[in-house]
């Protein structure tokens, strides 16, 4: 009786100090692993996403194009929406880093309100890279686009529609975002940069209508009565523009109008193809989403990255419409 | 006798002018602010402009029909947004499989069952109605970005545009907007169903005592509710040529601001239909001159605080002097 017990305890202290012997060996090697690169080894690196929405179909977009390419390149996402809510955004970074991830992809809510997620991150020596919005501080690399010079795209094109440049003759409508926003301004900024110059032009500065369609259709239908001599829609996203197209089918003057807008939304780039819609600015939610992952995972392996990565922009028209359209996406995608 | 005579003939005069303030200041409001348009700019007064109006409010103004009976029975439904956008995506996804008439009959359907949950769980379960709208506000959004994962459907064929076309000259929306109201305007005041309502608004209990099965017609006011905005949804979307999980966010506020100022009383029991259609016509036409203006949407937004204040003063004064 003695005996078997003491055989058992004997068992169980070899089993136990096996196991710690093993758990220290495996505790050794992954460090030893992570010291040489980090690639290729048994350690999936983890990227944590905090992404402002998923109440708009760019960002959707956007967290779809980030998953994947983090699988395309190997490496596990965890995406959380932070409900447009700042301090639902403060308090998912901070469970994220408490669940290990390895660098994180942060679209700010706020840009100064963000920094006690900043903070954890620092402290957590994880490195951060801001994508669509920037942050106030200055974070390891931000990956965006310029609108400004999205707006001066939207504003040659407008010029060329009008006559070209020191011809140009008419009047602009242009429907504005949301009161008081970067994006706003700088879309605004930009058009008026280019127009301004063309004395032959004249710009009616319409209400803000939020970037939502149902609330431009209704300050158009306004803007139309007062300015019924109006020659081209200039609007800081297509769902805007394509609210003003909706009033002017309804006016029968869609030939008369010239309509230029933001976004590369497929619905716009369809009505450029049927001939309604005069042109609008890429602004590519899958090409910026799938830089970010990129731009993450090089930080994260340590390597250097620059603070800035454009995302590019470019024209649709007439000319490239056919060629960017896709039914299933929601945003003509850059080649 | 002669006493009494010559008192009743002194007091008639200023009671009726008191009634009349109060049962049209709102009416007197608009044309206020229809002499003020039309004096400011000289687009305000064409029929284009009226045309224009009546399309405007329709989304709104549907919306706020069904508000203003679930108020009269002192409820309130902060769910019609929600509502609204689900109805939309319903139709707008049902469209190409099934045709436009089972798609509106099915975004319908699909409004007015989540109105009954709405009614069910506030009435049997005895939730307050706030709370039980909030959570359906919520609910109702998350099931509308769930359909399409937040994607809006767009390409929408040409059958179901009708609703933001023109018959003879008048938007169609406008149109069923006034058609609506006008069977609402019937019903709450020439049907016994109707005189329940307001009987249950102003005092559940005694209407109980009387024998009205009281959260039977609670909830069937928060169906008509469900319904109409389900019917608004599917207006927005046609108009708008496009189904959005985010269409309608913030539209309780609207509605419910347009009741109020239609004389309806959120303690229930008293209103109607006809001042919310004035109410939601006297709020675009605000916009509307602002927008004919050019004057920022700050100067908007201050305004329509102000007016909505103001209108609500008026109404309590006129009805203290009365007494």
């Amino acid at each position: 009786m003695l005996k078997t017990l003491k055989k058992g305890k004997f068992v169980l202290l070899t089993t136990l100090a096996a196991s710690l012997v093993f758990a220290g060996c495996s505790g050794g090697e992954q460090p030893a692993a992570d010291a040489g690169g980090g690639d290729d080894s048994s350690k999936k690196l983890v990227i944590g996403f905090s992404n402002v929405t998923s109440e708009s179909p760019f960002y959707t977009a956007l967290t779809d194009a980030a998953k994947a390419e983090a699988e395309k390149q190997g490496a596990d996402i965890i995406v959380m929406d932070a409900q447009n809510n700042i301090e639902k955004q403060n308090a998912d970074v901070q469970d994220m880093i408490t669940k290990g991830i390895d660098v994180l992809i942060l679209n700010p809510t706020n840009p100064t309100a963000v920094t006690p997620a900043l903070e954890a991150a620092k402290q957590a020596n994880i490195p951060v890279i801001t994508v669509d919005r920037p942050t106030e501080a200055k974070v390891t690399s931000f990956v965006g686009r310029d609108n400004k010079a999205m707006g001066e795209i939207a504003g040659k094109q407008a010029v060329s529609l009008l006559g070209g440049e020191g011809k140009a003759k008419g009047k602009i409508i242009e429907i504005q975002g949301d009161a008081g926003g970067k994006v706003m301004m700088d879309r605004h900024d930009g058009f008026h940069a280019v127009v301004d110059k063309e004395p032959g032009i004249t710009v009616v500065e319409g209400p803000y209508s939020d970037y939502v369609r149902a609330k431009a259709v209704k300050a158009f239908q306004d803007l139309l009565q007062a300015h019924p001599d109006v020659n081209l829609v200039y609007a800081h996203n297509d769902d805007m523009a394509l609210g003003a197209l909706q009033v002017l089918e309804q006016n029968n003057m869609v030939d008369k109008v010239k309509i230029v807008g933001i976004d590369g939304l497929s619905e716009a780039v369809k009505a450029i193809i049927d001939g309604k819609y005069s042109a609008t600015v890429f602004n590519d939610p899958v090409k910026m989403g799938s830089l970010a992952v990129d731009t993450a995972l090089k930080a994260a392996k340590g390597e250097q990255v620059s603070e800035y990565v454009d995302a590019g922009t470019g024209l649709i028209d007439s000319t490239n419409a056919k060629d960017v359209y896709s039914e299933t996406a929601v945003f003509a995608e850059m080649k | 006798m002669e006493y009494v005579k010559t008192e009743a003939t002194q007091a008639k005069p200023s009671f009726q002018l008191g009634a009349f303030l109060r049962k049209y200041n709102l009416l007197l409001l608009v044309l206020v602010f229809i002499v003020i348009g039309s004096l400011l700019s000289p687009k305000f007064l064409s029929v284009q402009n009226f045309l224009n109006l009546l399309q405007q409010s329709a989304v709104t103004g549907i919306v706020a029909i069904g508000i203003t009976f679930v108020i009269i029975v002192a409820g309130i439904d902060l769910s019609v947004g929600s509502v609204l956008a689900f109805a939309g995506m319903v139709m707008a996804l049902l469209l190409p499989h099934t045709g436009p008439f089972v798609a509106f009959l099915a975004a319908i359907a699909s409004g007015a069952v989540l109105g009954w949950i709405n009614g069910f769980v506030s009435t049997r379960l005895t939730i307050p109605p706030f709370i039980t709208t909030l959570a359906m506000m919520v609910a109702a959004r998350g099931l509308a970005l769930l359909l399409t994962d937040g994607k809006p459907v767009f390409n929408l064929p040409e059958s179901v545009r009708f609703f933001g076309k023109n018959l003879f000259g008048i938007p169609v929306s406008g149109l069923i907007w006034i058609a609506l109201t006008l069977i609402a305007i019937f019903v709450l005041r020439y049907t016994t169903f109707g005189r329940k309502l307001y009987a249950i608004g102003g005092n559940p209990q005694s209407a109980h005592l009387t024998g009205i099965e009281v959260n039977r017609y609670i909830t069937f006011t928060y169906v008509i509710s469900g319904a109409l905005s389900a019917l608004a949804g599917i207006v927005l979307a046609s108009w708008l040529t496009v189904g959005q999980p985010t269409a309608g966010s913030g539209i309780e506020l609207d509605a419910i601001a347009a009741v109020v100022l239609g004389g309806t009383s959120l303690m229930g029991g008293v209103g109607g239909v006809g001042g919310t259609f004035v109410g939601v016509l006297l709020m675009s036409m605000i916009t509307n001159i602002f927008n004919l203006l050019g004057l920022s949407s700050y100067f908007q937004s201050i305004f329509m605080g102000i007016i909505i204040v103001l209108a609500l003063v008026l109404n309590k004064f006129v009805i203290q002097k009365k007494q």
